[in-house]
């Protein structure tokens, strides 16, 4: 039996002229995406150079004359890039062509904005009492303390918090991983209702709890609060990345001489790496970000965080000089960028998994 | 080395029982062979034996002392994973080095006895390399480097040669056994490979359902099954097992008449292999309903009064035809209770063969 196929009926294929309209098509759809991404991405980052902008050009007032100009000569090296991207096939020539446009760009951004820049607005940073040399300042009383002592307590509160969120998340996530006890499907329930549950209505008996066993106005009060609240989804996170670690690397380690502390350190916390990672970045940011919790349970000067020290200056300053409030929102949102690009290679290699294959 | 010995031993999970009271006893330096299908308890017999479960009932000895008690860590066990479980994130030198962490071994010596047992089983090139990137073959040599390296009085397998290819399947079954020779380490190996069990091991225990069915030679459970699991179980093409029922020395299947050598009655279970009929001459009559080529021998589908049965010949070219009518003789053959599954002592089928 055998069926035989009339390849002469079939008329005969143009291959080349195929591929050159698949390869015109594949452009035509690139541009299109790089196209679309930058325009959506415009609406997210114009506050952000907003911010930037101001802070380092602005007098007293915010002006925009800076932001706009930025603006003018980013959005059309912008374009020309993506055309470039896609006009360009040859990695060297694109390469010089980009670095080119890169020299272009900065060029007349400097000529365009130069005369505009100033450090004044960041002052704050080595003028401890910043507030009482401003005009109409004060509506605190008192001296404000300097930005420095904010921002170590916000790096105690954010590094303490971290801390006592990865080493709980890890263990406990361990636990639920590994063992079998009375309750284990009680408790995953609950922690994923734990975590559904909005923390804002808790304000008023967390802040009586605090109020009761001493620890209202201390920081510690607070990391406890934030790592209590931040704890239950990282251990959710946590004892997937163990769930995906196999038990057999861990008994294999056994029957080799490791007692089962040893097997943990040993062979299976190095399979979650990529987790305690993305659990601590999280779990830094979420104490790093904090105002809710600081803004309700701390009072003295000397315990404010960044959160609060930009509250209050925007407080007392508004209308005065809100430049300089933009300049501490970006020394505020400096270490979390930061922390984002050096860790970004990790984060992005968490959704394969535990274990990288 | 040790001498290994189960008495009673079982395990249990709530209601699962995965293996049954067991008694067991494994010589110094043997290699045996645990056969079973899957889910049979092999696995779990194994782990008992390593120290990783405790078992539900009975006591492990190794060389007369007991261990029901005694953690993984100090019974000096080297177990290779089905799945090999190399250490992904330590290199296949650290990963052999592994076990010795745990004794007091120098750093010097370590490196000297893990770099010879890398050369033992031949990957002395892939030191510096992660697990990830090595072949199954490889990272299954690694595995049994870092098992080797201890110097273990017991070696357990499971089921390390499933994810090879066929033919380096070969060449590491002899690889393997050549290794325990050399090193006459007591080794248990677990299999649901048949021809794996039987060309490596002094021994096969066949286990099903959580039981052990028979103990012997390869040669015991091929010739001489002890029940009608390992008898289907051994042996491809699987063996012919017909219903049939006996009164004296008279058999009775389907249409036809046996002779019986011994006398026996009541229901039984005739088993013949494949290769114990012989095809072109002989009392009894069939067809040919279909032929399969397989190489160095040909097999054959009969229809017989007897009822279907598969036939083995030698030679690679089908003597007979689809269709065509034959006589064929039977060789020798095995009676079973079919209540009992046991094989019936002392009974057999008288060779009608000409
Ligand atoms: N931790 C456990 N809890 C409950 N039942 C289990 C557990 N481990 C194994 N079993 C059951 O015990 C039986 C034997 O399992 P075991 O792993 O020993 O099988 P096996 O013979 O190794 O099979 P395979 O060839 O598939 O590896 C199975 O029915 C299995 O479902
Ligand atoms: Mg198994």
């Amino acid at each position: 039996m055998t069926v035989a196929l009339d390849v002469k009926a079939a008329p005969a294929a143009d291959w080349a002229e195929l591929a050159r309209r698949a390869r015109l098509r594949r452009r035509a759809t690139t541009a299109l995406l790089y196209g679309v991404l930058a325009l959506g991405s415009l609406p997210i980052l114009v506050p952000y150079l907003w911010l930037f902008t101001v802070s380092v050009s602005g007098r007293t007032g915010a002006s925009t004359t800076v932001l706009w100009r930025t603006l003018a000569i980013l959005m059309p090296a912008l374009l020309a890039w993506s055309i470039l991207r896609v006009s360009i096939v040859e990695p060297r020539r694109l390469l010089w062509t980009q670095l080119a446009l890169a020299a272009v760009t900065l060029g007349a951004l400097a000529v365009v904005t130069g005369p505009y820049l100033h450090a004044q607005n960041w002052r704050f940073l080595w003028n401890s009492n910043i507030a009482d040399t401003l005009k109409g300042a004060s509506g605190v009383g008192g001296a404000f303390p300097s930005v420095w002592t904010a921002f170590g307590n916000s790096l105690i509160l954010a590094l303490t918090q971290m801390t006592l969120v990865v080493i709980v998340s890890t263990l406990a996530g361990y636990y639920l991983s590994r063992f079998d006890f009375p309750g284990r499907a009680a408790t995953l329930k609950g922690l994923l209702l734990l975590h559904a549950f909005p923390a804002m209505t808790l304000i008023i008996p967390i802040f009586l709890l605090m109020y009761w066993i001493g620890l209202l106005d201390t920081l510690t009060g607070v990391v406890l609060v934030i790592a209590a609240l931040e704890l239950p989804f990282a251990i959710f996170v946590m004892k997937g990345f163990f769930d995906a670690v196999p038990w057999d690397i861990e008994m294999s380690a056994m029957t080799d001489g490791a007692s089962r502390r040893q097997a943990f350190y040993m062979v299976v916390l190095p399979q979650v790496k990529a987790g305690m990672l993305a659990v601590a970045v999280f779990a830094f940011l979420r104490g790093w970000e904090e105002y809710v919790f600081v803004r309700t349970l701390l009072f003295q000067k000397t315990n404010w965080t960044m959160s609060l020290y930009l509250f209050w200056m925007y407080e007392d300053v508004m209308g005065t000089d809100y430049a300089m409030v933009s300049a501490i929102g970006v020394f505020y949102v400096l270490p979390s960028i930061v922390l984002y690009v050096m860790c970004q290679k990790y984060l992005t290699q968490m959704s394969f998994g535990g274990i990288k294959g | 080395m040790a001498r290994i010995e189960l008495k009673g031993v079982a395990k249990r999970w709530g209601d699962v029982t995965a293996v049954e009271p067991t008694d067991l006893a494994i010589e110094d330096g043997e290699f045996v062979a645990i056969l079973g299908p899957s889910g049979c308890g092999k696995s779990t017999t194994l782990f008992m034996l390593a120290g990783i479960y405790v078992p539900s009932d009975g006591q492990i000895l190794f060389d007369g002392a007991e261990v029901n008690d005694v953690e993984a860590r100090d019974r000096n066990v080297g177990i290779v994973f089905q799945s090999y479980a190399l250490y992904p994130h330590m290199s296949v030198l650290d990963n052999i080095k592994f076990p010795l962490r745990f004794k007091k071994v120098g750093a010097d010596e370590a490196e000297r006895r893990a770099r010879s047992a890398a050369q033992l089983v031949q990957v002395s090139e892939l030191l510096d390399r992660r697990p990830t990137q090595l072949s199954g073959g490889q990272q299954q040599r690694v595995a049994l480097a870092r098992a080797l390296v201890k110097e273990p009085k017991l070696l357990l397998l499971d089921e390390p040669l499933s994810n090879l290819d066929a033919s380096l399947r070969l060449t590491m079954r002899s690889e393997i056994r050549g290794l325990q020779r050399k090193l006459g380490v007591t080794t248990i190996l677990v299999t649901h490979d048949q021809v794996e069990a039987t060309t490596m091991a002094d021994r096969v225990i066949c286990m099903s359902k959580g039981r052990i069915e028979q103990v012997g030679t390869a040669e015991d459970l091929y010739h001489r099954p002890g029940s009608l699991f390992v008898a289907s179980f051994i042996g491809s093409p699987p063996i012919n097992l017909l219903e049939g029922s006996a009164s004296g020395r008279a058999l009775r299947v389907g249409q036809a008449e046996l002779a019986l050598a011994g006398e026996c009655g009541g229901a039984v279970v005739l088993g013949v292999r494949p290769e114990q009929i012989t095809l072109g001459s002989g009392p009894l009559r069939g067809r040919v309903v279909d032929t399969e080529a397989h190489g160095r021998e040909t097999f054959y589908h009969l229809d017989t009064p007897l009822g279907p049965l598969r036939a083995l010949e030698a030679g690679a070219k089908a003597r007979f035809a689809m269709g065509d009518a034959l006589t064929f003789g039977l060789g020798h053959g095995l009676l079973f209770d079919p209540d009992t599954t046991r094989r019936i002592d002392g009974c057999v089928l008288e060779s009608a063969v000409q």
